[in-house]
């Protein structure tokens, strides 16, 4: 027995083309789910990710600031509590805290 | 260059040991070979990390069913051959795997029940051939033989013939030696000597011979 027992011609060995296509790998999932061959990965947690904030001020203001708070929340797309960490970081560089 | 998928359904049919075999007895050969552990018991990956790998081997570990398409699509290319070992169970990445390859090799033990649950791997391929409308080559190789062939080996190996299933010749014997690959790392050549090491080698070789075959043969179509 030679310590090479049998020869490898490189240029004989190519890649086919196939089909990487996500209609293609649809249609594979497909196929294999019928024979039982299903995603056994877990599964990412779906929804929205927790907040952050889990910090809570009990604050009553007046009805018209509450109102305006909630308004520019809205506007901006964030939680009222980002206004209100605005406000407190303003009112701690200004007092100098 | 062509991608080699190593699938059973079967837990235990030799899956691993086959991938080893096949990759370093090709890298041996002088062959750059790719070496994907799609497996969660990271078979493959104990076995890297247990000795030096082979020149012209790299592993990639880890793969999963998301990623398991554009893996096998950013290393299948010319100059290296990819090795896709998977785990032991019907799942989403083993037929995704299967759509990619062009050789799907199913190892079996010489039982009833390996061959049960391995036909499965055929089925599954046979659909996947006619939803993606590609042929998809694929062959049994029968694990873990013993010298003198069982009756139950013997009928298995028939009945498949007969529905026209490519059957691996030779079988992969019952080794110490393969078994010791997990324990030594590296290959048969560089393991310290174990049982017949020789006939071993020679088993590992023609094994992998017989696979170039197919790869050449079908590369050559």
């Amino acid at each position: 027995m030679t310590d090479k027992p049998f020869n490898i011609d490189l240029s004989r060995l190519k890649t086919r083309e196939k089909d990487r296509s996500a209609q293609a790998v649809e249609k594979t999932d497909r196929a294999g789910e019928e024979l039982g061959f299903v995603a056994r990965e877990p599964q990412k947690k779906r929804g929205r990710k927790p907040s952050p904030r889990t910090g809570q001020v009990h604050a009553k203001v007046m009805p018209g600031i509450s109102e305006e708070i909630a308004n520019e929340a809205r506007r901006r797309g964030v939680q009222q509590g980002v206004i209100i960490e605005e406000a407190w970081k303003l009112y701690k560089n200004k007092s100098g805290i | 260059m062509p991608t080699v998928v190593i699938a059973s359904p079967k837990g235990g049919a030799g899956k691993s040991t086959t991938a080893v075999l096949l990759g370093t007895e090709l890298a041996h050969a002088g062959a750059k070979v790719v070496m994907m552990d799609c497996d969660p018991n990271q078979s493959l990956t104990l076995w890297a990390d247990r000795g030096p790998l082979p020149d012209r081997i790299s592993i990639l570990s880890s793969v999963s069913e998301s990623d398991i398409v554009k893996t096998i699509k950013r290393h299948d290319t010319d100059g290296q051959i990819v090795i896709v070992d998977l785990e032991g169970v019907a799942s989403r990445l083993v037929s995704r795997a299967i759509s990619q390859a062009d050789l799907v090799i199913t190892p079996m033990r010489a039982t009833t029940l390996d061959a049960t649950i391995g036909v499965r791997a055929l089925q599954l391929i046979s659909e996947e051939e006619e939803a993606l409308d590609r042929k998809i080559p694929h062959a049994v190789v029968f694990t873990m033989t013993k010298a003198i062939k069982s009756k139950q080996h013997s009928g298995i190996a028939g009945s498949l013939a007969e529905q026209g299933v490519d059957l691996i010749n030779p079988p992969l014997m019952e080794r110490a030696a393969f078994s010791a690959l997990f324990e030594f790392g590296g290959d048969l050549h560089t393991m310290p000597a174990q049982g017949n090491m020789e006939g071993a080698i020679e088993n590992a070789a023609q094994f992998a011979q017989a696979v170039y075959q197919r790869l050449a043969g079908e590369a050559a179509e």
